[in-house]
């Protein structure tokens, strides 16, 4: 495909790159925190991805390899704009298992159904971005293991402690949630 | 195939990410033990939610645009 003309370029690229953008833009939303911001991102990752599409072996995982660009393009920004970028510890972060506190009162996870989606969204928002990116690609858009790992540059290990602590982080934070709302009594803490 | 084993793999085993052997053990451990059973729904459940929740947005149509018009001038 190096020497496509044009026309074959762009079909290929439509085909294979331009179906995955409400993946991107939701990624991209998650990550960036604001519209605007994440209209940027995927902008600049169709831009880096149709320019460098001739290294793209065509038929292969275009989603992953789109993310990994995406993904690339977001960290050198925030790098830019954040002079003090997060530190939180993450080993230090102790999530807390919900299903213990909820198993006599609601062990089908009922009060979920109440939480509507801006509230669900906030409470990823929240997480820690190595949290968040993971726990985003695995559970929204579906991303193997194997699949994180390579956008992310980190083992498979780490994607699966990742998220494990994150998905128990973001119950915690949507369980007191409900319980501040009333959608379910909780033990007192 | 112990409760603490199961719930330490119960992600992986939701996910599909375990060897065929350690996920026949989760599955028998499952049948055998309600209170894992249980979590085992919650969380499963718990992940359907999130995946229902987040996957309501699309890129805006407007963006679409942006990028067609960056990429081929249109």
């Amino acid at each position: 495909m190096t020497n496509a003309t044009p026309d074959l370029k762009r079909e290929s690229f439509e085909r294979e790159a331009l179906v995955h953008l409400d993946v991107l833009y939701r990624v991209a939303l998650r990550l960036s925190g604001n519209p605007s911001d994440a209209d940027d991102l995927v902008q600049e990752t169709m831009l880096k991805a149709y320019r460098a599409w001739d290294q793209y072996e065509k038929g292969t995982n275009a989603k992953a390899w789109l993310l990994t660009i995406l993904r690339h393009a977001f960290i050198n920004e925030y790098r830019r704009r954040t002079r003090h970028p997060e530190t939180v510890d993450l080993d230090k972060i102790e999530p807390y298992a919900v299903f213990p506190e909820v198993q006599d009162e609601d062990p089908q996870g009922a009060f979920f159904d109440r939480i509507v989606d801006d509230e669900v969204l906030r409470a990823i928002d929240q997480l820690p971005v190595a949290f968040r990116e993971t726990l985003v690609l695995s559970d929204v858009e579906g991303m193997s293991y194997q699949e994180i790992a390579g956008i992310l540059g980190i083992p498979v290990g780490t994607v699966k402690s990742r998220l494990f602590r994150a998905r128990q982080l973001l119950q915690g934070k949507l369980y007191d949630y409900a319980v501040e709302m009333g959608y379910i009594k909780g033990s007192p803490a | 195939m112990n409760c603490r084993e199961c719930v330490e793999h119960l992600y992986e085993f939701l996910d599909r990410e375990l060897t065929p052997e350690l996920e026949r053990e989760i599955r028998d451990h499952l049948e055998d033990c309600p209170p894992c059973g249980e979590q085992y729904d919650f969380e499963e459940l718990f992940l359907k939610f999130l995946r229902a929740r987040c996957r309501t947005q699309g890129a805006p149509a407007e963006l679409k645009k942006r990028v067609l018009r960056e990429l081929f001038g249109e």
